[in-house]
């Protein structure tokens, strides 16, 4: 079977992986500025609505979730993925991935790291965010695991555990790599975090299953991580919320997006590291022809939500859809419409999906498209419950919740900058089991 | 930390062929290899070492009891600190318990997964082995084999024959007891 990238040597594809570690440019630091900026303007906006209440952040009744929520479910939707790509593919034994797989770990860390800070931003006394996690205390109050939300805190503190781990036990053979290659204090940073692996047959022949057991373990768990996030609106009675196909929606949604941002970070470090020779074209037509089914998905569960709503004959189901597409999220919910279901549709096109601006911009599209979903669903239903007495709209964000979204998407690119400069950004190792093996001129490594 | 017995060679290797072929004559020798070091993981390889099954699996099925246990008794735990019925309801349910279950089945489970990728592989350590070479992590593959000194040249020949392209000499004796504080010699120097 054709490789889906260059055909190297080992050392040409450590080398061409490596090259990214040498010395920053300025144009890495001006963006490390840029970012680190965006997330201490972040951190201000933060500590100003803790000076001076949540009410700072534009939330207030019946619409308490504002865009602390939407933000929140976007980013665990971004690093869905990252567990897709480096997981359940790995376990599919799709070989496109192998090139993709360590940046797609590398996002879902930083992505749910992001994620799980919008929460405690929400609680408003963050301070005590600690009463949620069960620990004998004087007042003897435990947390009620019959909640979802309660579930919602492990689950997302098992998927970023897990995630970790995941992506560092991947990195370990290469961190390794980079160790053997460098000189002086490098040499002892990297030496410490590869631990001491030297690639003997016993340490391959135990880390290869292990690997595969974390695969296979990560796999449900990532389904399960979304599914238990979309129960925090379905296990409501709010009309539009309370609906069976939203964990399997939730989790398309999530793998949508995710492989959205995929390109959307890769396309940049293939231009900026010239790594056309492992990100190829077809790599990348891989993830689009992936997103076209998923956008497929995203289209049946938005007719199946709006055929459920007219079939069941449920007044208020009926009423808040018709709401969501003629009221006044109207725009909103027709950009999620399109951008979602009716976008990735152009990638049926081979030419839009083997070139890289219309690969970039599409992808774009998808992300606008899947925060705005997230908007529609999050703040249209508590706005317009059952009760017409109750009824009110959030009328978007303030200051405060537009410096804080921009500090979370600054601290997401932050992180991907620092790794993308100082990790190999490709998995040398797995790379070298697709690659001939040294002496041989074809073959995947075998 | 792993101690020199006796005597060994490394035999390093710039072709998967090679080191195959070094492999097969030590075996039909009796010969016993050690540790062979490769760049990446390689079906051909762990077959040729007739490599079994790791006990890792069993560290995660371990885990992942013990998970939905705790899961399930820390939730069974908190209701009971609560005590409400409601609509008469069970104040422990099953159902609802399946969820946090899962979560801690899974996080114990990698938790021992790693445990037992960790005792296995003998990592962490913070010193390499003497006898590593940088090359290994790169495109090289390296055998070593401890044997008495007297079987030594032997060896050595048989790693050139099947196309080593550097054989070094493991003598313990002159740095001490282990490999750790050992010497490796190239052959010129020895020579």
């Amino acid at each position: 079977m054709e490789l889906p990238f260059k055909q190297l040597t080992y050392s040409q594809a450590d080398d061409a992986v490596l090259r990214n570690l040498g010395s920053p440019t300025r144009l890495f630091w001006l963006l490390a500025l840029l970012s680190g900026g965006g997330i201490l303007f972040g951190a201000f906006c933060w500590g100003y609505q803790i000076a001076t209440g949540l009410g700072s952040a534009g939330v207030n009744h019946p619409v308490m979730w504002g865009t602390y929520l939407i933000n929140f479910v976007f980013w665990v939707g971004i690093a869905h993925s990252g567990t897709l790509i480096s997981a359940i593919l790995f376990l599919l034994k799709a070989r496109w991935r192998n090139p993709l797989a360590r940046a797609a770990e590398a996002m879902t860390v930083f992505a749910v790291a992001t994620a799980g800070l919008f929460p405690l931003i929400h609680l408003g006394r963050v301070w005590i965010a600690y009463w949620i996690l069960p620990y004998p205390n004087q007042r003897d109050l435990w947390p009620n695991f019959q909640s979802p939300l309660v579930d919602d805190v492990v689950a997302i503190s098992t998927y970023l555990t897990v995630s970790f781990l995941f992506w560092y036990t991947g990195l370990l053979p290469d961190l390794a790599t980079v160790r053997d290659r460098a000189t002086g204090l490098r040499r002892r940073i990297y030496g410490f975090f590869a631990m001491g692996w030297t690639g003997t047959h016993a340490q391959w022949n135990h880390h290869g299953w292990g690997y595969l057991l974390l695969a296979a373990l990560a796999t449900p768990l990532v389904i399960s991580v979304h599914s238990v996030v979309s129960w925090d609106f379905a296990l409501s009675i709010v009309p539009g919320w309370h609906s069976t196909i939203f964990a399997p929606y939730f989790v398309a949604g999530a793998i949508h997006s995710g492989l959205a941002m995929v390109l959307m970070l890769l396309i940049p470090l293939r231009l900026a590291f010239r790594l056309e020779d492992i990100l190829t074209n077809r790599i990348f037509e891989r993830v689009a022809q992936t997103i076209v089914f998923t956008g497929l998905i995203m289209g049946y569960s938005y007719a199946t939500e709006l055929f459920v709503a007219w079939y069941s004959g449920n007044i208020a189901e009926r009423d808040i859809f018709l709401w969501r597409a003629g009221g006044p999220y109207a725009l909103q919910f027709w950009i999620m419409i399109g951008f979602n279901s009716v976008a990735p549709l152009l990638y049926f096109f081979r030419s839009l999906r083997t070139r890289l601006v219309p690969l970039f911009v599409i992808a774009v599209l998808i992300q606008i498209g899947m925060w705005f979903e997230r908007f529609v669903i999050i703040l249209s239903s508590p706005a317009h419950e059952f009760d017409p007495y109750s009824w009110g709209r959030y009328f978007g964000p303030t200051w405060v919740e537009y410096g804080i979204m921009l500090g979370s998407m600054s601290l997401f690119f932050f992180l991907f900058l620092f790794f993308a400069k100082f990790l190999p950004s490709i998995s040398m190792s797995e790379l070298k089991e697709e690659l001939p093996a040294p002496g041989r001129a074809e073959g995947n490594g075998q | 930390m792993k101690k020199v017995k006796s005597h060994g060679l490394i035999g390093i290797f710039s072709s998967l062929d090679a080191v195959l072929a070094a492999i097969r004559s030590l075996k039909e020798k009796g010969i016993r290899v050690d540790t062979v070091y490769s760049p990446s993981r390689n079906e051909e390889l762990s077959h040729m070492l007739e490599l079994k099954s790791s006990p890792v699996r069993w560290f995660t099925l371990t885990g992942g009891i013990t998970g939905i246990l705790f899961g399930y008794g820390l939730a069974a735990f908190s209701a009971s600190k609560w005590g409400f019925i409601v609509s008469g309801k069970p104040p422990v349910p099953v159902v609802p318990y399946v969820i946090i279950s899962f979560e801690f089945c899974i996080l114990f489970s990698v938790f021992a997964t790693l445990l037992g990728i960790a005792v296995h592989t003998r990592i962490p350590r913070f010193r390499l082995p003497l006898e590593y070479d940088g090359r290994f992590s790169r495109d090289h593959y390296g055998v070593v084999v401890y044997r008495p000194k007297e079987e030594l040249d032997r060896i050595e020949e048989n790693f050139f024959q099947a196309g080593a392209v550097e054989v070094k000499k493991i003598r313990p004796e002159l740095g001490g007891q282990g490999s750790e504080v050992g010497r490796i010699i190239d052959p010129e120097v020895v020579e």
